[in-house]
């Protein structure tokens, strides 16, 4: 999932970061491209905040889907979704998308007015790997992000059950993270797979589980798929055997493009749902020519109070 | 559209696709704070710096070739992000003002950038804007908005004009239309005419005699337009011996004292010359000089000792009393003889001026390089003109006009150009910006000109020449025929 903005809360935040005590060993897995044509999907969203009203706040999120078959890349972009969020209608509309996404029948408290953007986003990310999920068959589905499950808009229940109905149609979820604020002895979990060869996975055992109500739903993996100086921390569903994980690595390496180690497929995903600028004043000028609001610069306070001092955003 | 930049008298409006604008377009800056209004030409169209959109155009590559897909958009907001990605910065030049419907040139105000609204400013509005009580209109063709566009013939007489533009672009087109309305107001003109391009304006395009067919003579050298020695002025004699025929100095001198001698024997014929340069005590190099020349005069076919055939440029004039052209049929006639022929008629025409026989002539001269020579450039653009002779250059090679001469330019008739070091030299003009020269010609079509300088009041215009039912023989001789 993908921010335009800073977004206050998101998935890495609530991941877990793990302690440095206990005994762990960190395996690497070489790996062997498996040619063939195994289908790979993938899926990103992105939220954008567009301005604000009198009432409340402006956003639009936009999804797509990238799939690999036959050699052929093809895509599927929704949106993008503009919303007038304010306080008195924020609860209608989180629910709304909570019941058609989630098929939650009990109405939840909805989030703050400034994190609805990112709550909205986040559902339909997993509406749309559920979508994917139920869909595919015998393929590797990839997903932006961890496999931690267990926050408001990520259910454990909900991310359980778009795993077992991966799991069910032979489909692997792999979850790749851009970041991670996982460490090990200090050093950022990405960083120890610096000088194996690639391809390769570290399987790091014996992590000390976090406790509460967060926590991952897979296995914690270091990806380097190519050479080059990136490396991903990659998110594998705990109920898949050892063997069929490797293997769908290996697949992943023989169907997809891989630069810097990242998946062809999951970064055109990100490429179709982010927002440019241009897009962002397009749909201020949708906005208002169909609702008749007149776009005004808000003032920079910053700027008013501390002149040329005053240089961070405004948000 | 939207003000959104001035820097010196350029200032750049956005502008979106759907507004139609064109380079040549006038728009109105209006400011309702102070009833004023900038009058601003677009002289170009760039795409607007939007930002993030070097980000689209990657993804769009990136998509073009090697992914296939489609785009759910239920709302339609892809329509408007198009629409913002084909946004338009158009550089306008401020041209003037209208403050209380009075067109002037005070352009010391900035209007609000926030407040001030653009619009389209028709150049039929602007023309009425002009007031030009000009009673003397020559139809040129038509604006962009299909409305009828007209000069005044007051703004030819007097000045000095230049038509350039590269070949096949409707110059020659131009200019016969410029010569057919100055003879509707009874003017009287005189064109050089290289090609014979104007040699049938008496005949419609379906080869009838047209109105003009009593008003345009056609004058080939050689043929109807011969000359006796008798009716040659010493000066003009000398002109044609030294400039056309290139005769020494110490041979010039000789030749004056022969010319002398045979004007006080009252005997000007050819054979009388030939004689007298025979006998004449002199260097054996300086007879031989002569000799080549008087051969030179002979075999031009231009003088003869046939009183009864040759022809008194008085006479044509006359002819033409009440408005007339006389062409003068350069074509098929050799590079010496082309500049015997100018010499002789430019003399002659300074003679009748200086006489007020004529009043004034209007000269239209195509590709004066070929016979003008070099001395002439000036006097056309100084002495000439206040005796009388309004010259209209016609070229395709701009760079073969003297930089003076654009400078002085009053009227600039100009087609489209392509080569950059065309348009650098025609943008030497003193009448307009070098870059509005160069921005507007070089995207012209074939028969749009863009006319700067006193015929528009300053304001440069674009026109479509209109068509002309005249038998105009200015097309290229193919080899190849459309068989169907």
């Amino acid at each position: 999932m993908t921010f335009n903005q800073p977004a206050t809360e998101n998935f890495e935040d609530a991941t877990p970061v793990l302690g440095t005590h206990g005994s762990f060993t960190i395996e690497s897995i070489p790996l062997k491209p498996l040619l063939g044509d195994t289908p790979v999907a993938a899926v990103d969203i992105s939220s954008i905040r567009i301005g604000e009203t009198e009432t409340g706040m402006l956003c639009a999120i936009r999804g797509a889907i990238v799939w690999k078959e036959k050699g052929r890349y093809k895509y599927l972009r929704l949106g993008p979704f503009p919303f007038h969020i304010t306080e008195e209608n924020k609860k209608e509309i989180y629910n709304l998308f909570r019941h058609h996404y989630f098929e939650a029948s009990e109405d939840a408290s909805a989030p703050s007015l400034i994190n609805m953007q990112t709550r909205m986003g986040n559902l339909l990310e997993r509406w749309l790997q559920l979508g994917i999920s139920c869909s595919a068959h015998d393929s590797i589905i990839l997903w932006d992000g961890s496999l931690t499950a267990g926050t408001a808009d990520s259910p454990v229940k909900v991310i359980s059950q778009l795993l077992e109905i991966a799991r069910n149609r032979l489909n692997t979820v792999l979850a790749f993270s851009k970041t991670t604020n996982l460490r090990l002895l200090g050093h950022r979990l990405t960083d120890l797979a610096e000088k194996s060869k690639p391809p390769c996975l570290l399987q790091i055992s014996g992590f000390p589980l976090p406790s509460g109500p967060v926590f991952s739903l897979g296995n914690v993996y270091v990806a380097k798929l190519t050479p080059g100086i990136c490396s991903f921390r990659l998110d594998i569903d705990k109920k898949v055997p050892r063997e069929r994980v490797i293997e769908a690595v290996q697949k992943l390496l023989g169907s997809d493009f891989l630069i810097q180690s990242y998946p062809e497929t999951l970064r055109l995903a990100h490429i179709f749902s982010t927002f440019t600028a241009t897009e962002v004043i397009g749909i201020q000028r949708c906005i208002a020519q169909q609702y008749g609001l007149k776009i005004i610069a808000r003032p920079n306070v910053r700027r008013l109070l501390f002149g040329p001092f005053g240089k961070d955003f405004e948000g | 559209m939207r003000l959104y930049k001035k820097e010196g008298n350029t200032v750049q409006i956005l502008s979106f696709p759907n507004d139609n604008v064109e380079k040549g377009d006038y728009l109105l800056i209006e400011d309702p704070r102070v009833n004023k209004k900038l009058i601003t030409q677009v002289i170009d169209v760039q795409f607007a710096n939007v930002p993030g959109l070097l980000e689209e155009l990657l993804r769009d590559s990136t998509t073009e070739q090697f992914v296939y897909g489609e785009i759910f958009d239920p709302l339609e907001v892809s329509s408007h992000m198009n629409y913002i990605q084909d946004a338009w910065m158009l550089l306008c030049k401020i041209r003037g003002t209208i403050e209380n419907e009075q067109l002037g040139v005070n352009v010391s105000w900035l209007p609000s950038r926030s407040k001030s609204g653009v619009k389209k400013f028709p150049i039929s509005s602007l023309l009425t804007h002009m007031r030009d009580n000009g009673n003397l209109p020559i139809n040129i063709g038509e604006t962009k908005e299909a409305f009828r566009f007209t000069i005044n013939a007051h703004d030819l007489d007097g000045k000095l004009n230049i038509v350039t533009g590269k070949k096949g672009t409707g110059k020659s087109h131009l200019s016969k239309l410029l010569v057919l309305g100055l003879i509707d107001y009874g003017a009287k003109v005189v064109v050089l005419d290289l090609n014979g391009e104007y040699t049938n304006l008496c005949f419609s395009s379906k080869g009838e005699k047209n109105e003009y067919h009593d008003r345009v003579h056609v004058l080939t050298p050689g043929v109807n337009l011969k000359v006796s020695l008798a009716q040659m002025d010493l000066k003009v004699m000398l002109n044609i011996l030294v400039h056309a025929l290139n005769l020494p100095g110490t041979s010039t001198r000789e030749f004056r004292r022969i010319w002398q001698s045979l004007q006080q024997r009252r005997v000007f014929t050819l054979q009388e010359l030939g004689e007298a340069i025979r006998n004449w005590k002199c260097n054996q190099h300086v007879r031989d000089a002569l000799f080549s020349r008087y051969y030179s005069l002979l075999n031009s076919g231009f003088f003869t000792d046939n009183v009864a055939k040759a022809m008194a440029f008085e006479e044509f004039f006359e002819e033409i009393r009440k408005g007339g052209a006389l062409i003068l049929n350069l074509r098929d006639v050799s590079s010496v003889d082309r500049q015997i022929v100018v010499e002789y008629t430019l003399g002659k025409l300074m003679d009748l001026l200086n006489q007020w026989k004529i009043r004034a002539v209007f000269l239209f001269a195509e590709e004066a390089h070929l016979y003008l020579r070099e001395t002439y450039w000036d006097d056309i653009v100084t002495r000439m003109r206040h005796f009388g002779v309004f010259t209209t250059f016609v070229t395709n090679q701009p760079d073969t006009i003297r930089e003076n001469i654009y400078r002085q330019a009053d009227n600039i008739f100009l087609f489209n150009f392509t080569n950059e070091r065309d348009l650098e030299t025609v943008s030497r003009a003193a009448r307009v910006d070098s870059e509005t020269v160069k921005s507007i010609a070089q995207d012209l079509p074939p028969h749009h000109c863009l006319i700067l300088g006193k015929a528009v009041k300053d304001f440069p215009m674009v026109a479509k020449v209109k068509a002309l039912d005249v038998q105009t023989m200015g097309h290229t001789r193919l080899f190849f025929t459309d068989t169907n």
